[in-house]
């Protein structure tokens, strides 16, 4: 459904690039804080979701072309495989590898751990879901 | 691989092939072959590693995920009770989605159907395997998510009806779960099973009673899992739900969903809940038992009543039930073994019959008995494998049933006799219903009125896959009565283990775990002989 | 903190069995999500110093904290399991929420009604 209002509308040209970058900025802290994957995706579906309100299913397909199933699919396989990866190397299931490299133009070593890859993938899945269900519930509704 | 590493496949196999099988819409055959593979991959798997640990001393593997130790993380703990468990399943779920290429509607195969099966797999064996409280939660929750779509896919009314008796009941008891994990957790600090066992264990070396209103916990999670496992007071959204539902999914749910429950119940009350002598087992114990007795009968005179067969097949679930938790209401190592062994030729027997009974519907076109008939002159195979599995599921001697139904008898016979009575009345009266479906089914002339419609006259061969799937287990019931001998050395070590869970603790924990517990056992030992010895002085 | 934890608890379990006592089948979906979220509160309210078997970090952390103390740095950590268990509570329930709108949809575009009477009547007829 779509909520013809201009105000809402020019809001969310702003609103919209803000909170999918918030959406990352709480996916990537969530390593150390509170945050990850679950909760990014959210806030990423929920502009994409708001954003669809504003501007119609058109705007959104536009924004995301992509069908939110393969989303899932994407997720989970990203997910499964990090997980899974460890078990090749002896190590047991969903095994982190973690270290650390350092970045030319930063002094601070970068500190990373595979589980982010798992992060993301739980992003893409949670993106996936939400947007799937509200496009198909308010497509049954419209 | 190190060989516990392994034990995480049978959660990785499933929801690979069911992640695959999403985007396999259209290409049902390569879905079918997927599931097919997967099944067989995970029962291979299990059997294999039963036999490899029957050498071994404890029988138990663990993986520690992502390797934090013990209570920090999750473990995934594979041993007799649930690799016995695993096996059964994996072969039941096999045979049922062989039998469901000939029954399922070509449109569900394209909308999700094997990928459903595949997760309702997977949350069955993370159940299994689980070694904390809060996953078997997660567990309960994805095996559910997949039961309510199986369960809603023909999208008629009366299947939409009575799904929400069967979601909104097990929502309410996912939420009392919750509770119930939270209040575990606020109360012992710890949710792992192995050091929930330690910390009552510990408890009772010390002479210390456990925290306050633990037995109202164990109470409150004896209702959710009794639930899940359809005993007496809590069964009644059983007969309706597989009564709507496609029949070889109506096969996979009779063997799976309560058995899950029945599992979570003797995987935890033996060995934590209701372990030793605490309020908890005081409280717990009569109820199981009464329960039994209810649960048993009334299922049982339930079926005797119906005319229908799915209808009667349903009831009986209910009161096959009640010979496990009367297993459980004993609480002895033989007895849960017996238990054990009665759950898994219970879930092969009670599949093949539903499986039996879609074939049967096939050809009369009607599950009335009333109006079916003639049935062993048509198709005398069907026959002499629904009378294998029917008297299996009675418990006449040379066959399976007999062997759960003895050991739980027996072991009954001294403390709880009047159950066992009920055990042995009830069996009768399975006889009576299942010699019901047998005389008016098979045995009666042939009937007037059969439509001859499309669908029952349609040819053998789509048929096909549906004898296989009835074949199969019956072979593997076959095997459990025959070869009843080995799969009990098996499920005698799980009892045990349950009964006794310090090899399980120092399994999960490491072996140091147990240090502390045997010395307060040392100490409560020589303080015993001390008094004793004070006693006979003078 | 408790007690105003316990509080909320009661309110939303009283709402949410109210709404699951009405005859409409969104009211009692409504009541069942509510229940799932008081569920989740309750956790947050019961676990609040674990008995043992905590790092000694956390011994005694409060569940919520408002600002980070550098003098008193034990006093704002937070014990981070029943933060993962409402997490996990959170996820499921978010899936059942779903399953349930759409068979909502379903049901409605099917039988016409929500009202438990009146789809008792319908469920009957052929379709």
């Amino acid at each position: 459904m779509t909520i013809s209002s201009p105000v809402l509308r020019n809001s969310m040209r702003l609103i919209l690039p803000l909170t999918l970058l918030y959406a990352l900025y709480a996916m990537l802290k969530g390593h150390n804080e509170p945050g990850g994957g679950f909760i990014g995706g959210m806030i990423f579906a929920t502009a994409i979701c708001t954003y669809r309100m504003s501007h119609g299913f058109a705007a959104q397909l536009r924004l995301m072309p992509i069908h939110p199933r393969y989303l899932i699919f994407l997720g989970l396989g990203m997910a499964l495989g990090t997980s899974a990866i460890p078990l090749l190397f002896g190590y047991p299931f969903l095994r982190s590898a973690v270290g650390e490299f350092h970045l030319p133009f930063s002094a601070h070593p970068f500190h990373y751990a595979s589980a982010m890859a798992f992060d993301l993938g739980v992003m893409l899945v949670v993106v996936g879901v939400a947007v799937g269900m509200i496009t198909q519930l308010s497509e049954e509704l419209e | 691989m190190k060989l516990e590493n392994f034990i995480i496949l049978f959660i990785v196999i499933p929801m690979g092939s069911g992640v695959i099988g999403v985007f396999l819409k259209e290409r049902v055959r390569i879905a079918r072959v997927l599931g097919v593979m997967s099944f067989l991959a995970t029962a291979s798997l299990a059997i294999g590693l039963l036999i490899h640990l029957r050498s071994h001393p404890t029988g138990i593997l663990v993986s520690q995920m992502g390797a934090w130790p013990a209570p920090y993380g999750i473990s995934v703990v594979f041993d007799s009770l649930s690799g016995l468990l695993l096996a059964a399943s994996s072969l039941v779920a096999l045979a049922c989605y062989v039998h469901s290429f000939s029954t399922v509607e070509p449109i569900a195969e394209k909308r999700y159907f094997h990928p459903m099966v595949q997760l309702l797999m997977f949350g069955v064996n993370l159940a299994f395997l689980t070694g904390d409280l809060f996953n078997l939660f997660v567990s309960f929750e994805i095996m559910l998510m997949a039961s309510y779509c199986l369960l809603t896919f023909g999208g008629t009314r009366l299947q939409m009806t009575q799904a929400y008796k069967y979601v909104l009941l097990n929502l309410v008891g996912s939420t009392l779960f919750v509770i119930g994990a939270g209040l575990v957790y606020g109360m012992t600090g710890t949710l792992n099973f192995a050091d929930l066992a330690l910390f009552v264990s510990k408890r009772q070396a010390e002479g210390r009673s456990l925290p306050p209103g633990f037995a109202a916990l164990s109470i409150s999670l004896l209702l959710v899992f009794g639930l899940k496992g359809a005993i007496f007071p809590l069964w009644f959204w059983l007969p309706d739900t597989y009564y709507t539902c496609n029949v070889s999914i109506a096969g996979l749910f009779a063997g799976m969903l309560t058995k899950v429950g029945i599992y979570a119940i003797a995987r935890t009350f033996p060995m934590i809940f209701a372990h030793g002598n605490s309020d908890a087992n005081r409280i717990v114990m009569p109820l199981l038992a009464v329960s039994a007795a209810f649960t048993m009968f009334l299922g049982v005179l339930g079926a005797v009543s119906h005319h229908n067969i799915r209808r009667i097949l349903a009831v009986h679930v209910i009161s096959q039930v009640g010979y496990m938790v009367f297993g459980l209401a004993l609480m002895t190592g033989v007895a849960l073994a017996g238990c054990l062994f009665y759950m898994i030729q219970h879930m092969v027997v009670k599949s093949c019959l539903f499986l039996c009974c879609g074939i049967m519907e096939r050809h009369t076109g009607t599950d009335d008995l009333e109006k079916s008939g003639g049935l062993l002159k048509r198709d005398w195979y069907l026959g002499v494998v629904f009378f294998i599995a029917a008297m299996s599921l009675v418990g006449l001697p040379p066959l399976s049933g007999f062997f759960g139904k003895l050991v739980i008898i027996r072991e009954g016979w001294e403390s709880k006799w009047w159950l066992s009575i009920f055990g042995l009345l009830t069996g009768a009266l399975t006889l009576l219903s299942m010699l019901k479906i047998w005389g008016y089914a098979f045995w009666s002339p042939s009937a007037k009125a059969i439509e001859r419609t499309p669908q029952n006259m349609s040819n053998t061969s789509s048929l096909r896959p549906a004898y296989v799937g009835a074949t199969l287990l019956v072979l593997v019931a076959l095997f459990l009565g025959f070869g009843a001998q080995p799969v009990y050395d098996i499920a005698f070590r799980a009892g045990n283990q349950l009964v006794n869970p310090d090899e399980y603790i120092s399994a999960v924990l490491g072996p140091h775990a147990l240090d502390e517990l045997t010395q307060y056992r040392q100490q409560e030992a020589t303080r015993l002989a001390a008094a004793a010895a004070v006693e006979v002085m003078p | 903190m408790t007690i105003i934890l316990s509080i909320c608890v009661a309110v939303v379990f009283a709402v949410s069995l109210y709404l699951m006592t009405g005859r409409e089948l969104k009211s009692i979906a409504m009541g069942v999500f509510l229940l799932g979220h008081a569920a989740n509160l309750s956790i947050i309210a019961m676990s609040r110093t674990p008995v043992r078997h905590e790092p000694q970090l956390l011994k005694g952390a409060p569940i919520l904290t408002s600002s980070f103390d550098p003098a008193h740095p034990m006093n704002s950590i937070v014990d981070p399991l029943p933060q993962a268990l409402i997490l996990t509570a959170i996820v499921i329930g978010f899936a059942v929420m779903a399953f349930l709108l759409s068979l909502l949809v379903l049901t409605s575009r099917k039988a016409g009604t929500l009202n438990l009477e009146q789809l008792g009547t319908v469920a009957t007829q052929d379709d």
